[in-house]
Parts: structure tokens; sequence; C-alpha cells
């Protein structure tokens, strides 16, 4: 075990993957599958498997999300590393091919493909198309493609395994403001399932449900709670297609209340989905959520750090429940 | 357009252009007539020598202005911690802007202006069209009196006044958004036209070519000015295109295509005036190759000094593709600010006292832009929930 960044645990599982499938390969456009970590062999999968099978090419997300769906059909896992500013891009291809090309085909279509898709919206100053953390949202409305959001290097690595080896087109978002996150995350290949939400903290007074770049705040957030004497349970959905439903009703049956926390935009985030799922499932519970206003992110700190869902935002809101 | 190179000198000795053609095809030489001017085509036409000296004079301030804004945001960037502002440099390519700008409608009223679609890397593209300094550097720094109220910042920058319709972080989009505009103006009957400008990336995008296309199939008044300054990002060009000249591309779509020297804004003014002419008339579009570089990296000062032009020696992730030092060095020895103040001064036009005046007057106007800028109010938090529609109210969905 060592302490790893969330690149470098996501390209030791592709590097693993690669090493094992002479036939997968990667594209990417601008952030080359590079990655150091202190006392640790540097990554590079370029000048490993070569530039044939990794590939660094132009501006244009659309073609590079076709071509590992094509690769998938033509029976080669492959995987794409999307930036940030390319989020929405491929949306259209991922939606109405991949994510229904095996219903259509009845079964036949065949997509061992990973679409890992860059994203921010946690960093005040940058604004407007380089801020666009809701598609987490509308990725995670598609079906037939599963849509996961890690927000630990442990997860990532594990959850990257799980995606190259699932025979399912996976989108696998990436909350750039987590990029210097780092944990202790086993060398060996592992998977972590991608069906299963994870219990950070158990509690019996609240559930409070959160994911990817929101999860450091929704922590703190229970971390203070929890200091003042508060029993709380917290959830990281990790998994927003298929939603782990089982485990959000569980614990909202245990503790009756439900506070959900999006960095995406209020209007059908994933909190919104997290509420309506447990509302349907448990009686008499007590629910809120809270979220991005539905306004575009400003460029300004002042006006942007106003708005996001922070610490305190979500321990004020933890605290009028209770 | 090869022998359309001529001195004012050449003219005041009275050789008529017929005359010195011969004379240049006979000496087989390329026309380089004052010593150190560069000339990638040989060439400077007409166009630009049929300017007033105050017009002329205009764009090589043009020019400064942009280049010491530049130098002042390094700067700060590189020594002032408080400094919030962050960049995409253009120094190095201040030429394409000015003279495609000079060669537009930048004043009147907004039916008539033309109108000027830019990139991530605005500022040369934003101060050439006519944006106000200080508004611009304010909105940099998210200020609320900046020109788009704090809410935008570099990449987003606006200002429909001057024509200045924007900044665009996307790659690609634009693009086809600004043949809309000239859809809209063929359609109106207006003789405005829409100008777009592109970096060498844009090659790649589906965009690129959607634009290309619909614009002469429907033959719009639209200008495609591509800088190719070599790089994507971290990547050379060639990693996104095959083609030694972009503008081949172009061709291919039967839009007529010119590749200029981007370091000498005289060269691109002579396209750009050709092609808005053309569009004005109901020609269609235009496409502009203008081969320059960037002095700084993609974003931000990294491997840059304070007080020195340009960053050297920076690879940020050892990328084998990026671009050597050696390259940043020679391309520096045909600086767009050298070229065109020695022209102006082979022509005539200005003293190299005067040239050395002017430098210092935009000086201190860049100075007094960038101290009234950090003097401005910060934006109130509350106003983010502004602007999302005209009417109507957005909830703060992040208090509970
Ligand atoms: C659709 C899209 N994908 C990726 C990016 C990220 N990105 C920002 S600038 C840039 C490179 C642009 O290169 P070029 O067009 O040549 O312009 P230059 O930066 O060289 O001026 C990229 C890939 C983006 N802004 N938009």
């Amino acid at each position: 075990m060592t302490e790893k960044t969330w690149m470098y645990s996501v390209l030791e599982a592709v590097q693993w993957e690669m090493r094992n499938d002479p036939a997968m390969t990667w594209i990417y456009e601008l952030t080359p599958p590079v990655a150091t970590n202190a006392g640790m062999p540097v990554i590079n999968l370029e000048t490993e498997f070569g530039r044939r099978r990794v590939v660094n090419t132009g501006i244009d997300e659309n073609w590079m999300a076709s071509a590992v769906l094509g690769a998938g059909l033509a029976g080669s896992r492959a995987a794409t590393y999307i930036p940030y500013q390319g989020a929405g891009m491929p949306y259209q291809v991922i939606q109405n091919h991949a994510g229904k090309l095996r219903h259509m085909t009845g079964g036949k279509a065949s997509m061992p493909v990973v679409f890992v898709i860059e994203m921010t919206g946690q960093t005040p100053g940058f604004a407007g198309q380089h801020s666009d953390y809701e598609v987490d949202t509308i990725y995670a409305h598609i079906p037939g493609v599963r849509t996961v959001v890690p927000s630990t290097p442990y997860d990532a690595k594990g959850m990257m395994h799980a995606a190259l080896r699932s025979p399912d087109p996976v989108v696998f978002l990436y909350p750039a403001g987590l990029r210097m996150l780092s944990e202790e995350v086993p060398d060996e290949p592992y998977e972590v399932p991608l069906t299963r939400a994870a219990v950070r903290q158990e509690g019996s007074d609240l559930t409070i449900v959160g994911s990817g770049a929101g999860m450091p705040d929704v922590l703190e957030a229970a971390a203070t709670l929890t200091s003042e004497g508060m029993s709380v349970e917290v959830i990281d959905l990790r998994v927003l297609k298929e939603m782990d439903t089982e485990t959000l009703v569980t614990s909202v049956a245990k503790t009756r209340r439900l506070l959900a926390v999006d960095q995406s935009y209020y209007t059908l985030g994933p909190a919104a989905e997290v509420v309506a799922r447990c509302a349907e499932a448990v009686e008499g519970a007590r629910f809120r959520r809270i979220a991005f206003p539905d306004a575009p992110p400003p460029a300004s700190p002042e006006m942007f750090t106003w708005m996001r869902p922070d610490a305190t935002r979500i321990a004020d809101a933890a605290r009028k429940m209770v | 357009m090869e022998a359309e190179a001529i001195s004012r000198k050449d003219l005041r000795d009275g050789i008529s252009r017929r005359g010195f053609m011969q004379i240049a095809g006979m000496a087989g030489v390329a026309v380089g007539v004052a010593g150190g001017i560069a000339r990638a085509e040989g060439a400077i036409g007409y166009h630009a020598m049929d300017l007033s000296d105050e017009d002329l004079t205009q764009m090589l301030r043009t020019i400064l202005r942009i280049r010491w804004h530049e130098r002042t945001m390094a700067d700060r960037m590189l020594s002032d911690p408080n400094y919030r502002a962050y960049n995409h440099f253009y120094a190095g390519q201040e030429a394409v802007a000015t003279g495609v700008c000079a060669a537009l409608r930048n004043e009147g009223p907004f039916d008539q202006i033309d109108l000027v679609y830019s990139t991530h890397r605005p500022t040369g593209h934003a101060l050439a069209k006519g944006v106000d300094m200080g508004r611009m550097q304010a909105e940099f720094d998210f200020r609320a009196t900046g020109i788009n109220g704090g809410y935008a910042a570099e990449m987003h920058i606006s200002d429909p006044s001057v024509g200045f319709i924007g900044a665009d972080g996307m790659i690609g989009p634009g693009h086809v958004i600004a043949t809309g505009s000239a859809f809209a103006f063929r359609a109106r009957g207006s003789d405005q036209v829409s100008v777009v400008f592109g970096g060498d990336g844009t090659y790649a995008t589906p965009h690129f070519h959607s634009a290309l296309n619909n614009a002469r199939l429907l033959d719009l008044p639209f200008i495609y000015v591509l800088e190719n300054n070599l790089y994507h990002q971290y990547a050379h060009y060639s990693y996104s295109c095959p083609h030694t000249d972009i503008a081949d591309a172009a061709r291919a779509y039967g839009i007529p295509a010119r590749v200029v020297d981007g370091q000498d804004v005289f060269q691109v003014y002579n396209a750009a005036k050709e092609a808005v002419d053309r569009a004005r008339a109901g020609g269609g579009p235009t496409f502009i190759e203008a081969k320059t570089y960037r002095y700084y990296n993609h974003w931000g000062a990294p491997g840059a000094d304070v007080g020195q032009l340009g960053a050297f020696g920076y690879d940020p992730l050892a990328i084998t593709s990026f671009r050597p030092e050696r390259e940043v060095r020679a391309w520096m020895q045909r600086d767009p600010v050298d070229i065109a103040r020695d022209t102006l001064i082979d022509w005539g036009v200005l003293t190299a006292e005067g040239a050395e005046m002017l430098e210092a007057e935009v000086r201190s106007e860049v100075d007094t832009a960038f101290a009234w800028a950090a003097e401005q109010p910060l934006c109130t938090p509350e106003d983010g929930l502004r602007h999302v529609f005209v009417e109507g109210e957005v909830i703060p969905r992040q208090i509970a």
C-alpha cells in the first residue's frame, strides 16, 4: 500500500489492464496519460504502449467517444479521456448510440468501453463553459450507460478496473476538483463494484447523501455535526446509474431524516433522484436538499463561493432538520 | 500578390509599380526592401500603403497596446500574489488581430458594425476591436464594474457595443455560430461581415468543417481567420491536421484562401481588406491563415520571468511534441512590434523618436488601466443569481 493521488491510482488500473490485453487502446486529447507518485515509477501509457495503441488526437471529443465505441463494437476494449472543456461534446453519441445500441440490437451489440469525462465546477474564477458540473446529471439520465463518480483515489482505481472489465459502456466522471486528493491505495488490482453506494460514516439521527466533488464538504460538515453531538450517517453515492436505492432506503429508514446535497444544478440533479427514491420507500421521513442554484456559475469568486453548497451550508441545513 | 511589395521610398524615387516588379523579377529575389523586415509571401501590398499616416500609426499603437497589456499581465501574475486574474497570452500574435480589425467597421450603430467572434485567447482581438482596456482588465480581475460585471473573466469577455461578440471558452462551436450572424446579414441585406478567429487546433473540430461548408454553400459574408501558432495546447498541429497549410482545407470547400505572414500587420491587413471587400460586395466567404506564434505558454506565465518577454524552457509534462526553446527564440526574431515599427519608419510615416514616444504613451495608458481596474469594487455575492433570464428570480438553492 502506498499513498497515491487520484490520477496515479486510475492510471495504475489502466496500465494493468493494458498490459493484460494487448488489444486495448486509449485515446486522449490534451491530458497525456502520465502520472507520477513519490517513490513510484512514472506511468506513461504513451511511451509504454506506443502511439498505435495510445493516441494523442485533435480537438474532437465527439470523435474520441465515437472511436472508442467503434473499437468496442469491433471487439476491442477501449477508453478515452475527455477533458472538462469538452465534457458535453460527446453527449449525443453516448446518449443516442452507446446508451441504446445493446437494447436496440436485441442484445447483440457489445460495448466494453469507458468514457473518462473530466468535470469541473468547484473552481471559482473559470466560469461559463469552463464550469460544467451538471454533466453528472445529464449522463446519469441515460439508460444503458453506467455512470459513476468516484470521490476517492481508492474508489477511482477499483472502479476503473471494474469499468474496463465491464461489458457495458461506462461513463467514468472525474471531478477535477479532487485532483490533489491522495490516500493509501493498494498496488495490486482490485474491483470496486459499479452498483453500490458507500456508507462513509454510520449514524442514527440524519442521513447526508453527496457525491463526487461535493464529498469533501459533506464529510467536513459531518465532522462538525458529530463534534456537536449529532449522529450522522454519510453516504457517497459513487454510482449515479444504476443508483443504489437499497443503501439509501436502508439508511433513511433508520435515521428518518435525509439531507441530499448536489454540486450540480438543483433542478433534476442526483439529489432530486435520491429524495424521490427514499420518499417512495420510507413513510414519514423528513427531506431536504441543497444544490447549486439554477444559474450558470459566474467567474467572480465572491459570487461563486456564495452559490456553492459548502460545508457550512450543509451543516446549517442539517441542524434545521434535527 | 507576389511582387506587390514596394516601399514608399521606391515610389518617391519614381519607380512605377510595374517597373519595380520587372526589376524584382529580373533580380529573382524576394522583395524584402527594408533591411530586417521579414515578409513570408515576399509581399506588402497596396491596401496598407493607401492608408493615411494616422491610420497606419494607429495600427502600430494597437499592436503596442496589446503587447504592453500582455507584458503587464505577465509581470503581475509572476510578481504580485494578490493579482487574481489569469490569462491565455496573445503576445507574438498581435499583428493578426490588429491587421484584421483595422479592415473592419468598428464604430457606429450595432446594425452596421462588423462582428468579431474570438477565442479563449481573446485580449488581442478585444483590444483591436475597440474594447475598453480598463474595463476589460477589471473583468479579468473579477470586478463588479468589469466589462461583463465579473461574470465572464478572461475566457468569456464580450462587448457587443464595438461588435466584439466575444471570447469563447470552447474550441469550435463559435465558428458555426459566427456563420449564423453572417447568414442574418445576408438575409436582411446588410453589408456587415462576420469574422471568426480560430487556432490551428480548431481544424480537427467538426465545427471547422461545418462553418466552411455552410459559409460557402450560402455564400455568406464570413471571414475565417485561422491563427496558426503551431500548437494546440502542448501538441504540435501536425497531431491534429494533415496539411502544412490549413488554408488548403478551405480551398477544398471552394473558399478563396490566403496564407499570410502573421507577424506582419500590413500583410494581414491587405488580406483582410480584400476579404472584407469581397464579403461586402456579396462575394461570399474568405479564409485567411496567418502563420504566427505565441511567446508565452498555453496558459499563464510558467517559464517566464518578470520584465522579460516570452517563456522559455517550460515543458510541463515532458511532452515530446511540445515546442523547443530554439523555436521560441527564432520566432521572437521576427517580432510583430519590430516589423510594424520598422516598416513605418521605412515608409517615412514615423521617426524612430516618434515611435519611442508612442510606446511610452501606450505604456502609461496600460499602467493607468491596471491601476483603475485594481481599485474597482468587488462583486456582490447575491448578484450571482442575476442575468439568468430577463425576468424572474432564481432561488438560492444552496441555502436550505
Ligand atoms: C471543445 C473543447 N475541447 C477542449 C478544450 C480545451 N482547450 C482549450 S484551449 C485548447 C487548445 C486550442 O488550440 P488552438 O485552437 O490551436 O489555439 P491556441 O491555444 O494555440 O491559440 C484546448 C484543447 C476546449 N476549450 N474546448
